[in-house]
C-alpha cells in the first residue's frame, strides 16, 4: 500500500515537473527572455562556481598523472601520460566533476534562492504585479546554467591538462614539447564533443531539477533547508546515472 | 465593483472557505475580520485571483475571474494593488527597484520620471530617501509601508491589504492604518483589507465582514456590528 502510495505520488510529480520544463520551454520558444537578467545569473552561477572548479580540476588532472605515471611506467608506456589525462578529463572527469560540483554550489543556490522567496510570498508577489514569474524568475537561471555549465567545463579541462602536464613535465621527466604535442594529437574532436554533448544534457537536468524543487519549496525556512538538500542529491544522481547511458550512447555512436 | 458569490476552498479535506457571499462597492473600505487561520489570506487571495478557488464566483470590475486563464489573471494583477503581510519585497532589491519593478514592467515611463515617481510614493508612505536599503536593513513596519508603496505605484483602482497592522506596535498599527485610509480615499480606491486587530478595523473600514469556521458571521458598519446579538461577535469586538 505505501509502496503503491509512493509510486503514485512520484509520477505526479514528475508530471508536474515535466509541466513546469513545459511551461519554460514555452517561454524560450516564445522570446520571453530577459537578457539582463540571464547576464546577472551567468555571473553569479559562473563565479560562484569557479574557484572550487578550478581547484579540484587542477587536483584531478594532478593525480590522473601521478597514477599515469606508476601504472604506465610499469607497461613502459610512460610516454602515454599526457594522452591518458586528456582522454579521461575531456571524455569523462571535466564533464561529470564540474556537473557535479556545480549542483552542490550553484544548483544549491538557485533552490535556496527561490525557495526563499517562495516562502516569503515573494514568488507570489511577482504574480500579484502582473509578472510571470517562470519568465521573470525561472527562464533566466535555466538559460544562464545552460551557458555557463559548458563553459565551466572547458575551464575545468584546461586546467586539469595543466596539472597532469606540471606532473608529466616536473614529476615524470618527460619534455615539455612532447607531452603538449602528445595531448593536443590525443583530443580529436569527437573526445571533445561527446564529453562536451553531454555538459548540455547535464546543465539541462540540473537547472530543471534545481529550479522545479525552488519553485515548489513550501513549509518555512525548514522546507528550504529540505528542498535544497533534495535538489542538490537529485542532481547529483541524476548527473552520475544519466552520465552512464550518455556515455553508452556516445561510445555507440562515435567510438 | 466587486461581487462575491457562493465562494468556497477547501485544502484536503480541510474547508477554509465556506459559501462566502459579500459585496464591495466602489470606492468602500471593507475589512475582512476573523482569528488567525480562518481563511482571510485565502479569501483575499482567491479575490486577487492567486488561489484558485473550489467553486463560487469573483466579479471584479464586471468580470468573472474565476476561469480564467493565468495569463489573463495576470492582466487582472496589475489593476490591483495587493500589500502581502510581510511585504514580500524582493530581497535581491533595494528600495528603489523593488517599488520601481511595477513601473519598469508596465510602463513606457524613462529613468527621471519613474525616480520622480518613486520619490513621491515615498514620500507618501512617509520614507523619504530609504531608496539605497535593502529590505534586510528595514524594520517590519518599514517593510510593509514600502510593500504599500509598491502596490500603489500604478495607480490602481483596487488595492488589498493582507494584515497590515500584524506584527506592528500598537503606535504603528495605528499610523499604518491611517495611512491606508488616507491613501485609499485619496485616490478613490476599493480597499479590501484582511485584519484581526478590530480597533483599527473599526477606525478606518467603512463596512466590515466576521469570518468564522469559513462562513460569514455578520457584516455591516461598525454600529451594526455592534448591534449584533451574536455571541461571538460581541465577544470578537470586546
Ligand atoms: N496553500 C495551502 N495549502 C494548504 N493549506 C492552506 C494553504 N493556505 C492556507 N491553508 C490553510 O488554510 C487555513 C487558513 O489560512 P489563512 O487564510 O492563511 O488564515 P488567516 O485568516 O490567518 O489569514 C489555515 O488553516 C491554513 O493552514
Ligand atoms: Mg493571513
Amino acid at each position: 500500500m505505501a509502496l503503491i502510495r509512493f509510486i503514485a505520488h512520484s509520477i505526479a510529480e514528475l508530471g508536474n515537473a515535466l509541466c513546469f520544463l513545459g511551461d519554460i520551454v514555452r517561454n524560450i520558444l516564445r522570446g520571453r527572455i530577459r537578457y539582463g537578467e540571464v547576464l546577472r545569473q551567468m555571473y553569479e552561477q559562473g563565479v560562484q562556481s569557479l574557484m572550487i572548479i578550478v581547484l579540484t580540476s587542477f587536483a584531478t588532472g594532478a593525480v590522473l598523472a601521478i597514477q599515469g605515471a606508476v601504472t604506465l611506467t610499469r607497461f613502459g608506456a610512460k610516454e602515454y601520460i599526457a594522452q591518458m589525462v586528456a582522454w579521461s578529463l575531456v571524455r569523462e572527469m571535466s564533464p561529470v566533476f564540474t556537473a557535479i560540483i556545480f549542483s552542490a554550489k550553484a544548483g544549491a543556490r538557485i533552490t535556496a534562492e527561490l525557495g526563499t522567496m517562495n516562502v516569503n510570498d515573494q514568488m507570489l508577489a511577482t504574480r500579484a504585479l502582473g509578472v510571470d514569474p517562470i519568465e521573470y524568475l525561472i527562464v533566466p537561471r535555466v538559460i544562464a546554467c545552460f551557458l555557463v555549465l559548458p563553459i565551466l567545463t572547458v575551464v575545468s579541462e584546461i586546467v586539469g591538462i595543466t596539472g597532469g602536464y606540471l606532473v608529466g613535465v616536473f614529476e615524470a621527466n618527460i619534455p615539455s614539447a612532447f607531452y603538449i604535442n602528445q595531448t593536443l594529437r590525443a583530443i580529436r574532436y569527437v573526445d571533445f564533443f561527446s564529453g562536451f554533448a553531454k555538459v548540455f544534457f547535464f546543465s539541462v537536468l540540473v537547472s530543471w531539477i534545481c529550479c522545479y524543487q525552488g519553485f515548489v519549496t513550501r513549509g518555512g525556512s525548514l522546507g528550504v533547508g529540505k528542498f535544497t538538500t533534495k535538489a542538490v542529491a537529485y542532481s547529483i544522481i541524476i548527473v552520475i546515472l544519466s552520465n552512464t547511458i550518455l556515455t553508452k550512447i556516445m561510445i555507440m555512436f562515435w567510438g | 465593483m466587486i461581487r462575491i458569490e457562493h465562494l468556497s476552498k477547501s485544502f484536503s479535506g480541510q474547508v477554509v472557505l465556506d459559501d462566502i457571499n459579500f459585496e464591495v462597492q466602489k470606492g468602500e473600505i471593507l475589512v475582512i475580520l476573523g482569528g488567525s487561520g480562518t481563511g482571510k489570506s485565502v479569501l483575499l487571495k482567491s479575490m486577487m485571483g492567486l488561489v484558485r478557488p473550489d467553486s463560487g464566483k469573483i466579479w471584479i470590475d464586471g468580470k468573472e475571474i474565476t476561469q480564467f486563464s493565468e495569463k489573463e489573471l495576470l492582466k487582472v494583477h496589475k489593476g490591483i494593488g495587493y500589500l502581502f503581510q510581510e511585504g514580500a519585497l524582493y530581497d535581491f532589491m533595494n528600495v528603489f527597484e523593488n517599488i520601481a519593478f511595477p513601473l519598469q514592467e508596465h510602463t513606457d515611463l524613462d529613468k527621471p520620471d519613474i525616480e520622480a515617481k518613486v520619490k513621491k510614493v515615498l514620500e507618501v508612505v512617509d520614507l523619504a530617501g530609504i531608496e539605497g536599503k535593502y529590505p534586510s536593513e528595514l524594520s517590519g513596519g518599514m517593510k510593509k509601508r514600502v510593500g504599500l508603496a509598491r502596490s500603489i505605484i500604478l495607480g490602481s483602482k483596487i488595492l488589498f491589504c493582507d494584515e497590515p497592522t500584524s506584527g506592528l506596535d500598537p503606535i504603528r498599527s495605528r499610523d499604518i492604518s491611517n495611512l491606508i485610509r488616507d491613501i485609499s480615499k485619496g485616490l478613490k480606491c476599493t480597499t479590501v483589507i484582511t485584519s484581526h486587530d478590530i480597533r483599527n478595523a473599526f477606525r478606518i473600514a467603512d463596512r466590515s465582514v466576521l469570518i468564522r469556521n469559513g462562513k460569514i458571521i455578520a457584516m455591516g458598519t461598525q454600529a451594526q456590528m455592534e448591534a449584533s446579538s451574536d455571541i461571538f461577535v460581541q465577544s470578537f469586538i470586546q
